[in-house]
Parts: structure tokens; C-alpha cells; sequence
């Protein structure tokens, strides 16, 4: 109850961040580490609470972000066999939710080939995914315009009561949706988490053979989560497109799937609010150090960090810093008298 | 995880602290914002075109400044990423508070901070990004130095005629990439209106090392002239390769990069090739202005910088030449002022000229600037300029 | 016909250095089930130090590879003993993690030093290649691939009839067997990870004349590697050269024939096939190194 309480204060917080710190430029990073954020609580469903590796999450990324792109935008393919599918452009909120569907649809796709192998076989399927997701985009030029981009994709509209539907040009605007967006991610996600699927989650994550022996049909629980993780994703490549408005295959850079895991793991993994942490950490790090250094310290210095943290707090910042605390709690604890101890939860 | 939320807030505020701790002092200077993909992939270009700018602040700033204040370049790595493009940008814009941009080197980097240009209406000169959606994507803040390949396929077509053995069937080898595609359907369609035949088209991904797959075909196809567009990198790797596996075409690069380092390991007699630049630095006096571009080149190797870096770091230099004389026609440091002095602008710069016409949709064109084109023979280590 | 020669002969030098990379990562990642993200970054900083003794202090080339491939060795040695041991995880996803962090520390290391303009190394091999019929080739490919051969067969010797490779085979199958059997694994696993490393390092030092040295080379054959470890099979030596050469010929003749442009699909789609047709790779036999 009091955690709902104070993670409810929290939101509220960032909520009204633009009214008392209404500086555009700190609401423009956030919204792009929100942005990626977002795809961090999702990969963390996989990473750290089904204990999956995938390397290849990038790939719903994209994918959530072309499919909301082409259909906002509208095209037209050559299907071959002197066919041509046209398809006009489709207001963006239709859009997205597209790129959410087939985002999900491709987890569950990748869901299906990719458990049939596990450990470092796993790892190396979904890197390929996200790679071959990628030259695709590249090469099918006449669907995707290949390198040459999707531009001028339009912003977000919205029905907002009172207003009809309106586009949503002003930078506290998109923040509140980025923000909407990662609160109902985040709760979907602790509500699995806190569910029966999520303690089969973590039994096939603690010990496989166990999990099945006593029944838990794990490769189903795999790929809901896939899809899960998927479709969440899927929305953040969606937010990406609307916001940068120009999509070109660079959207599949493993650097973003690296951004991701760094996030997620070093904010603590198997924990909810371990991609947020991490996530505005390692979000906001490169444009702190922007002033700092010239570019190539800049990164070495990003590098040298995620080394770090792994070797100093392996398990993640986030359990990390719930270590002091209780070691704090419990040190005050003794003068306070029996009543009035606080007590773990 | 109450407890976890609250002292990981902390830990969060802190780095606000940090971000806010960073905003920029107020000086008596000018500024001109610059993003360039400083680090990444194609980062060696990157870093030309930067340096040219700097160069060109310094040059400035001795002769005085402009309006009598210094003029300050804040310059912002994009990573190589449109996402970080996007970054770089808002930095610029919101916390240095430029009043003009210059970048973003790549077309998708330029695409992508576009709309930011809209959004808080500050002009840009672009300084190499060909793709012609730039211009023709209705933005009014956009003002263009640099040629599109449509453009260097018409410059190039005043000197078709000095090629002998004349050209007659063609085939390219391209970058992957909408420049690379671009440059190959744009020469394409002006040499066909000479009645040249166009054979294979091959392309190549950006960072592709070995192209004996390509060229093998290539072999096969039967043409007398390659045209090849690509970055400096890979053109020198095509370069060893397509003469290692004696390719009979005779190569033409397109682009306006230069493979350096054959001029440092010079290859065997038979290896030539000819490169389409918009600046040739071993030539100054060919240049239109070379007063101009004495100065440039000087002060490049006054500070030991690779010297083929020329080829490109004149982008940034013109660049800044420009801003400098919008300032002027302007009078005032003001992004509105500065985009209506721009399309007044009109200066003498290493390339050439610069001026601004007209393009893309009415009421909301973009500036577009037309270049000159040079070509120059390299053949072991050594650089001529056969053409006239 | 002509082409199909020419590609394989392409194809065969190009696998040769493709198998000392991947046996290096089979190594590492089978012995010590790392998802090592350095080994790409190894491989370029062989070129890196091949290009610093030959273009800037002037050392014999032969000798230049030689001493590139120690340094590889040396740097692998201390990165174990100084980061990867001391990790208080073995969470495969925790190891990853550092290795991606050191990838960019080392990666822009290299830029910071010698800037982003890839550079060449220049060979003492004349540059006229020689032509056989249809099939032409550079001296200097003629040297990498003799020389990488020579280095799979000494390979292949350490790690089948010695102590050491006795001892890493052992490791490989059951690490606290080995231990009981008075293996010192924590000295096995630094030999495997500057081994590996090494290996790396002298493909970079191999290729670097080659093509070109510049910071993002290795970044494409960090993932090359691993699609011949998936094909060749997790741990097996032998798998990882005949999965080198394969992917290889794979890339030669898919882009020469099918698409140039799908080059570097290729290996990933055989991956692809590989994971769903037999997931332990073609050359496993209930995963063996050796």
C-alpha cells in the first residue's frame, strides 16, 4: 500500500516536472532517455525476470517504429507479379498501435524459433534477427525507402477532451505522453511480475529443469513474455518515430540494443524500477559529459563506467542502494521503541 | 521497493544537478553551432569537416571578428546517430543559444534535426548532406552549401567531352546508402542523354571491407568507365582491390573524397584513377578564388593535419565563411535576421562561389547552392590535373 | 567459371584468418562462457600495433605481426587478471555487460590515439598480383594465408598434444572435475582469454595490410566470430576452422552470385539455419574443444 502510495507521489513528481522546471532542453533529453526507457522495462521483462538474454531487442524497436511510420505516412510496394499494394496514410494513433500489434506479432514469431535453444545459442539467434531485420530495411528500398529515410513522418495527434483531436507540437506535451506511456508500461509490467506468471517466470528463470518438472509450461510462459516485451517495445519504437519524425535503418543499431541492456543491468536487473534508474542514469550521462571532455574521453569515460559499476555493485545500482538503506533503517531502528520499527517489506 | 524508489531518486537528482550545473556562461562572443559526427563510424570525415571550420573561426577572428566581437564555434559530436544528431542540436539551440547551425554532415543527421530547425526557427547551412530531400522537404531554415549529385553529374558533363578514350558504356560501384544510390541514378541520367550505355550497378554496405564479390562482376560486365561513390575508406580499398584483380575500367570517383593514403603507399604503374572534387588542394591557383584558398591550405598544414583532409574540411571552412557573411549582411546575431540575410548572401569561398536559389515547394523553398567541379589524376602517389 | 575460381580462391584466404578468429572466440566463449564483445576490438588493435611498429617505428613487418600478436596476448592476459577475475558475478548477462563497456573504452582509445582516417599498412610484397589463368592474387594474400595455416596447425598441435591444451580441454568439460584433477583453472582461464585474444590479434595483424585499419574494423568481425562459433559449435576447435572457411565461402559466392549487398547477411542467415535446424552447430559432438 505504501509503496503504491510513493510510487504514485513519484509520477506526480515528474508529472509537473514542466511546470517547475521548464527548461525545453532537460524536457528534450528526457524524453528521449523516456523513449529508451521505456524499451529498458520491457527488455528487463526478458533479461532479468525470465533470465533470457536477448540481444536482438533493438529489432521490435524498429519494427514498431517503420510500421508507424509507413502507415502514418502512407505507401506503396510492388508486391511483384505486376501488383502494387497502396496503402493512404492513416491517422497516427491507428498507427501506432499497428506498430505495437506487429511488433508483438514478430515477438512471437522470434518467440517460437528462438526457445528451442538456450544460453549463448539464444544470444547470437537474436543479434541475428535484429541484423537481418536491419538489411532488410536497407535493401527493400521500393517498401522502406532504404537509406534514403522516411521523413517528414507526422507528430503525435491526439483526442484530448475539450480539444478534439489535436497535434501535439509543444515539448511539455510530448513529455506527458512519453511519461503516460512508461507509467502504464511499468505497471503492466509490475502487474505480471506480481502475478502467477510472473512467479513462473522467475521459477524458470531460478531453475529451468524444476520449473517444468513441476509443471510450469515454460516455453508458453517464453514466448508471452516475448510478446509482451515485444509489443512494449514495439510502443517506444513508435514514440521514437513520432517524436524524431525520420526513420532510416540506423533505427536497428546495435548500439540501441547495447543501450538498452546497460540500462537495464547496471539499474539492476529482475527489479522494476532498475531500468528506470539505470535508464535515466546512462541516459542522461552522455549529455552531462558533453561539457566535460572531447568526444572519444566522453565515450571512454561511458565504458569505464559501465566496468565499474558491474565490478563494485554487480547486482545493479538498485539493489545496491536497498543494501544502505536497511543498513541505515536498521541502525536508527534500535532507538525507536518496538512499536515504531520500521518493518521489511 | 519504496525504499529502493526513493534512494534511487537521489541518485537521479544528483545528476540533474549535474545537468543544470552545465549551463553555459554568457561571453561577449558570437556563436555558431556546428554538430559533426565526431566519433562512430564515419567519424575521419567528421572530424575534416570540423577542423575546416575551426580553421576558418581562427582566420576570422585575426583579421577582427565580425560586428567587433570574437566568434566562437560550439561544436557537438553526433555520435554518428540521428538520435544523438537530434541531441546535439537541442543542446546547441536551447543551452548555447546559437543563432545559426552548421551540419549535419550525413543526409539521414541533416533529416533528422530538420524539424528542430522549424520548431525553434533557426536557419542551418548545410555543408554535405547531397540527398535532395533536404531541400525539397518544404523547410525555410534550411540553406544548402553543398551540391546535390545531381548537381555534380551536370558539372561533370561539361568535361565529358575531354575524356579520351571516350566514355562509352558505364557501370558503378556505390555505398549503400542514399547518397551512393542517389549519385548513381543522377550520373546515370545524364550520360544516357549522351547516348552512354549503362551496364552493372553494384553497391556495396557502408562498411564493407572486402568488394571482390562486386568487383569480380564488374569484371564480367563488359564497360570502359567505373564510377565509384563512396567514402574515403572504402574508395581506397576498392582502389587496391579493383587493380589487384586488373580490372580494365578506367575509374572515376564521385563525392568529392580523396583516398589519401595512396598518395603515402603509392600503388604499381597501371593503378590510376580520376576523382571528381569540389576542391583540389594540390592545385590552389585552379581554384576560382585562390587567394582564398591559399589561405585555407596554409593554415590547414601550419597545424600538421592530414593533408588529403583537405578534400573535405573546405565544407566546414566555406561554411563558416558564409555564416560569417550572413552575420554581417544581417548586422545582428538574430536567427531571423540571419535567415533573411542569408538569402541576400553572396561570397567568394574555396569551392567558388556561394549564393542561394530557390527550391522546393513555393512559399517554403530552401536555399541551394551551385558548386564547382574539379578533376585530378592520381596515378603512383602522385596527383595532375590532365583536364582542362 | 572464371568467376567461381576466382571467388573461391577469395573465399579460401579469407577463411584462413576467419578460423584463427573464431577458434580464439571458441575459446573464450566456450571455456569460459564469456560473450566477449572484446574479441572484435583485439582483432583491430593487432592491426593497430602492426601499423604503429611498421608505419611509425619502422620495424620489420614480419617482426611487426610477431610482436602485435604478443602484445595481444599480453593485453588479454591483463584484462583477465585485472577486470575478469575480480568480477564478483558470473551472471553470463554481468560479464557481457563489462565486456561491451571495455569495447567502447578500447574502441575509442584507438580513435583518441590515432584518429578516425583509416590508415594503410604498407607490405614489402610487390603490389603486381599474380595472375593464375583467371584467378588473380596479391603476393601478400599468398602470405596470410600460408602463414594463418601454419598458425591453425601449431594451434591445433597446443591444443591436442599438450599439457596446457590437456588441461583447457579439461576445463572445457566439466571445470570442477579439472580442478579436483589439480588443474589450476584460474591460470587456465587467463591463458585462455590472452590465448583467444592473441589470436585475435594476429588475424588483425594479418588482415590489417590487407584492407584498412580503422577504430569500428573489428566491430564486424566481433560478430563474424560469433556466427562461426554458432556454426562450427560452441568449444570445438575444429568446428571453428571449418565453420571459418565456410562462412567465407559462404559470403564469396552469396555475394558474387545472389547479392553483393547481402553480403554480411549471409552469415547471420546461416546462423539462422543453423540455430533451427541443429542448434549445436555442425561439428559438436556432445560439444568437445579440440
Amino acid at each position: 500500500m505504501i509503496q503504491k502510495i510513493f510510487g504514485a507521489l513519484v509520477v506526480l513528481g515528474f508529472a509537473t516536472l514542466p511546470f517547475w522546471m521548464n527548461d525545453p532542453y532537460i524536457l528534450g533529453l528526457l524524453i528521449l532517455a523516456g523513449i529508451f526507457i521505456i524499451a529498458a522495462i520491457s527488455l528487463n521483462l526478458l533479461l532479468g525476470y525470465t533470465g533470457q538474454l536477448s540481444l536482438g531487442h533493438v529489432a521490435f524497436f524498429g519494427i514498431g517504429a517503420y510500421t508507424s511510420a509507413l502507415l502514418s505516412s502512407g505507401f506503396d510496394v510492388d508486391l511483384g507479379f505486376g501488383t502494387t499494394l497502396v496503402v493512404a496514410p492513416k491517422p497516427v494513433w491507428l498507427s501506432f498501435l499497428a506498430g505495437i500489434v506487429m511488433a508483438a506479432l514478430f515477438g512471437w514469431l522470434v518467440g517460437r524459433l528462438a526457445f528451442r535453444v538456450r544460453g549463448a545459442y539464444f544470444v547470437i539467434l537474436t543479434v541475428s534477427f535484429a541484423q537481418v531485420m536491419r538489411l532488410i530495411a536497407l535493401n527493400w528500398v521500393d517498401l522502406t525507402e532504404g537509406p534514403m529515410a522516411i521523413n517528414n513522418i507526422p507528430a503525435f495527434t491526439l483526442w484530448l477532451p475539450g480539444l478534439g483531436v489535436t497535434t501535439l507540437t509543444s515539448k511539455a506535451q510530448n513529455y506527458w505522453l512519453i511519461l503516460a506511456v512508461a507509467v502504464i508500461s511499468f505497471v503492466l509490467v509490475a502487474h505480471i511480475v506480481h502475478s502467477r506468471v510472473g512467479r513462473a517466470l522467475i521459477a524458470l528463470r531460478e531453475n529451468e529443469g524444476l520449473a517444468r518438472s513441476v509443471g510450469i509450461p515454460v516455453t508458453h510462459y517464453l514466448v508471452l513474455s516475448t510478446i509482451v516485451a515485444a509489443a512494449i517495445a514495439g510502443a517506444s519504437g513508435g514514440l521514437y518515430t513520432h517524436y524524431v519524425r525520420i526513420v532510416d535503418p540506423d533505427v536497428f543499431m546495435f548500439i540501441y540494443t547495447v543501450t538498452m541492456i546497460i540500462m537495464v543491468v547496471t539499474g539492476g536487473k529482475g527489479t522494476l524500477s532498475g531500468p528506470v534508474i539505470g535508464g535515466l542514469i546512462f541516459g542522461l550521462m552522455p549529455e552531462v559529459l558533453r561539457d566535460y571532455a572531447r568526444p572519444e574521453v566522453q565515450w571512454i569515460i561511458y565504458g569505464v563506467a559501465i566496468v565499474l559499476i558491474i565490478m563494485f555493485v554487480p547486482n545493479g545500482i538498485v539493489p545496491a542502494l536497498e543494501k544502505i538503506w536497511l543498513r541505515i533503517s536498521a541502525f536508527g531502528a534500535r532507538f525507536l521503541p518496538e512499536r515504531l520499527r520500521p518493518r521489511l517489506s | 521497493m519504496t525504499r529502493r524508489l526513493l534512494a534511487s531518486l537521489l541518485t537521479t537528482a544528483a545528476f540533474a544537478g549535474a545537468l543544470a550545473a552545465t549551463g553555459a556562461q554568457a561571453q561577449e562572443t558570437i556563436k555558431i553551432g556546428m554538430t559533426q559526427p565526431l566519433t562512430g563510424a564515419v567519424a575521419a570525415s567528421g572530424n575534416f569537416v570540423a577542423n575546416g571550420a575551426k580553421i576558418a573561426v581562427d582566420v576570422v577572428n585575426a583579421k577582427g571578428g565580425v560586428l567587433g566581437k570574437k566568434l566562437e564555434l560550439v561544436l557537438e559530436d553526433n555520435k554518428s546517430n540521428p538520435k544523438e544528431a537530434v541531441a546535439a542540436v537541442e543542446k546547441l539551440i536551447l543551452r548555447d543559444k546559437v543563432p545559426l547551425l552548421i551540419g549535419a554532415w550525413s543526409s539521414t543527421y541533416t533529416l533528422a534535426i530538420m524539424p528542430k530547425l522549424i520548431e525553434y526557427k533557426v536557419p542551418l547551412i548545410v555543408e554535405t548532406s547531397s540527398s535532395g530531400k533536404i531541400t525539397t522537404a518544404g523547410n525555410p531554415w534550411v540553406f544548402r552549401i553543398s551540391p546535390t549529385s545531381e548537381m555534380e553529374a551536370k558539372a561533370f558533363m561539361a568535361k565529358y567531352d575531354s575524356f579520351q578514350p571516350a566514355i562509352k558504356k558505364i557501370d558503378f560501384l556505390s555505398v549503400n546508402n542514399d547518397w551512393g544510390r542517389g549519385s548513381a541514378d543522377e550520373f546515370s541520367k545524364y550520360l544516357k542523354t549522351k547516348g552512354v550505355q549503362v551496364g552493372s550497378i553494384q553497391y556495396m554496405a557502408p562498411d564493407a571491407t572486402d568488394l571482390s564479390a562486386q568487383l569480380t562482376a564488374l569484371k564480367q560486365s563488359g564497360g570502359d568507365t567505373l564510377f565509384l561513390t563512396t567514402g574515403v575508406e572504402q574508395m581506397t580499398l576498392a582502389l587496391k582491390q579493383a587493380s589487384e584483380l586488373k580490372l580494365p575500367h578506367r575509374i572515376i570517383t564521385t563525392g568529392g573524397s580523396f583516398p589519401d593514403q595512396l598518395i603515402h603507399h603509392p600503388g604499381p604503374k597501371e593503378m590510376e584513377s580520376y576523382h571528381l572534387l569540389f576542391f583540389s588542394p594540390w592545385f590552389p591557383d585552379k581554384a576560382k578564388y585562390p587567394e582564398i584558398a591559399k589561405v585555407y591550405v596554409d593554415e590547414w598544414n601550419k597545424r600538421k593535419l592530414d593533408f588529403p583532409g583537405l578534400t573535405e574540411g573546405f565544407r566546414g571552412y566555406d561554411a563558416v565563411l558564409t555564416a560569417v557573411e550572413a552575420i554581417k549582411t544581417a548586422g545582428k546575431a538574430e536567427p531571423e535576421a540571419l535567415r533573411e540575410a542569408l538569402w541576400k548572401t553572396k561570397l567568394p569561398a574555396v569551392n567558388g562561389d556561394i549564393a542561394f536559389i530557390k527550391e522546393g515547394p513555393a512559399g517554403q523553398e530552401s536555399g541551394q547552392n551551385e558548386p564547382n567541379v574539379y578533376v585530378v589524376l592520381l596515378n603512383q602517389g602522385k596527383v595532375t590535373m590532365p583536364l582542362p | 567459371m572464371d568467376q567461381f575460381l576466382q571467388h573461391l580462391v577469395n573465399g579460401v584466404m579469407l577463411g584462413s584468418t576467419y578460423a584463427l578468429l573464431g577458434i580464439g572466440l571458441t575459446l573464450i566463449f566456450g571455456i569460459m562462457r564469456i560473450v566477449n564483445f572484446t574479441h572484435g576490438e583485439f582483432y583491430a588493435l593487432g592491426a593497430y600495433m602492426t601499423y604503429m611498429m611498421v608505419s611509425l617505428l619502422g620495424l620489420n613487418f614480419f617482426a611487426a605481426i610477431l610482436l602485435a600478436t604478443v602484445i595481444g596476448i599480453l593485453i588479454g592476459a591483463l584484462f583477465e587478471f585485472v577486470i575478469l577475475r575480480r568480477l564478483k558475478t558470473t551472471d553470463i548477462d554481468s560479464v557481457m555487460i563489462v565486456m561491451i563497456g571495455l569495447w567502447i573504452a578500447m574502441q575509442n582509445t584507438e580513435q583518441l590515439i590515432w584518429g578516425g582516417v583509416a590508415k594503410l599498412i604498407p607490405s614489402p610484397f610487390s603490389q603486381q598480383p599474380m595472375v593464375f589463368g583467371p584467378v588473380s592474387i596479391s603476393p601478400l594474400k599468398i602470405f596470410v594465408l600460408a602463414a594463418a595455416v601454419l598458425l591453425l596447425i601449431v594451434f591445433h598441435v597446443l591444443i591436442n598434444h599438450t599439457r596446457l591444451g590437456l588441461a583447457m580441454r579439461s576445463t572445457f568439460q566439466d571445470r570442477d572435475v579439472a580442478a579436483l584433477m589439480g588443474v589450476n583453472v584460474g591460470t587456465i582461464y587467463t591463458a585462455t582469454f590472452a590465448l583467444g585474444s592473441g589470436l585475435a590479434a594476429v588475424a588483425g595483424a594479418l588482415l590489417g595490410p590487407v584492407f584498412l585499419v580503422s577504430p569500428t574494423m573489428g566491430d564486424l568481425a566481433s560478430l563474424k566470430a560469433f556466427a562461426i562459433v554458432i556454426l562450427g559449435g560452441l568449444g570445438s576447435t575444429v568446428g571453428a576452422t571449418i565453420g571459418g572457411f565456410a562462412i567465407a565461402l559462404v559470403e564469396e559466392f552469396g555475394a558474387g552470385y545472389i547479392s553483393a549487398d547481402y553480403r554480411d547477411a549471409f552469415s547471420f542467415l546461416v546462423i539462422v539455419a543453423v540455430l533451427i535446424l541443429k542448434p549445436q552447430g555442425l561439428f559438436t559432438m556432445k560439444e568437445r574443444v579440440g
